[in-house]
């Protein structure tokens, strides 16, 4: 009943589309980076997901928020999400195994969580703590 | 010890979106989500001219030029489907490491869309993976 319940419910079928997506974003990022440079398909993956910014400024209607610190941030996300995924498409691209790739660069709540201690002042919790301990552990045997 | 490179490209992804992660928890602390979406993407889109292939684009691929776009509107439709996921009561402990599980299904449809498989010791350093990933978004 209680699974039932949970297939009834916005958030399931939306944190399983976003699992759906991401691994067919990983998929499709590894199949076209065998034949284009990094910095091309990362060039095509921002076209890519303009679409979805103009979606969401028309369901907006097209105003604003004004804070421009929220702003900064937004962007900076943005110019650093892209690094990022230059960085994974030229792993791809160098001949790693696509899922082993694809898992060790999940890690990344690793150095999230180590900043949220350090310039947010977050205490981690004990889950964490385990959690630092099985990506510490994974990071070694990768690079065996 | 000799690493390949697709390690060290890897360990550049990790500290980059490690930033992303802090970055994501600053501008929705004072943008909503869906603006926080419109200016991520508005940062790709400054991006570009960095990675401009110039007229180099005229003459690639057009099935991995395809590929290229289908993966940034995928991504881009998985981030808001884990805000909607968020806005609609899922509880940010549950859907964080439930949406985190995403390189499992890579994992599994890998060896049947790529080809590829994975050694024993990957196989082990895979499961770490998830476990720490499942541990550390919560």
């Amino acid at each position: 009943m209680a699974i039932l319940t949970k297939l009834q419910v916005k958030w399931f079928w939306c944190s399983l589309l976003t699992v759906l997506a991401w691994a067919a974003w990983a998929i499709c990022a590894k199949i076209g980076s065998n034949e284009l440079s990094a910095s091309a398909m990362q060039f095509f993956f921002g076209i890519g997901a303009a679409p979805l910014a103009l979606l969401l400024l028309i369901k907006q209607g097209f105003k604003f928020e004004r804070d421009s610190l929220g702003i900064f941030y937004g962007v900076a996300n943005g110019l650093l999400s892209s690094v990022g995924n230059l960085a994974l498409l030229a792993a791809f691209r160098s001949g790693g195994n696509t899922a082993v790739i694809t898992t060790a660069t999940s890690l990344y709540p690793m150095i999230t969580v180590g900043l949220a201690i350090v310039v947010l002042r977050e205490r981690l919790t004990r889950r964490q703590i385990l959690g630092v301990g099985f990506a510490a552990a994974a990071m070694m045997i990768f690079s065996l | 010890m000799h690493l390949p490179p697709w390690f060290w490209f890897s360990v550049t992804v990790l500290f980059a979106w490690g930033v992303v992660g802090l970055l994501q928890k600053l501008s929705t602390n004072r943008l909503s989500g869906e603006s926080a979406t419109i200016w991520l993407i508005v940062g790709f889109l400054l991006f570009l001219p960095i990675v401009f292939p110039g007229r180099a684009a005229l003459h690639l691929s057009l099935t991995a030029t395809m590929l290229g776009v289908l993966s940034g509107l995928l991504n881009a439709l998985g981030a808001w489907a884990l805000l909607e996921a968020m806005r609609s009561g899922g509880k940010a402990s549950v859907v964080a490491p439930f949406t985190a599980m995403y390189p499992m299904v890579v994992v599994v449809v890998a060896p049947f869309i790529l080809h590829e498989t994975i050694t024993a010791l990957q196989g082990l350093g895979v499961i770490c993976a998830l476990t720490a990933v499942a541990l550390l978004s919560t």
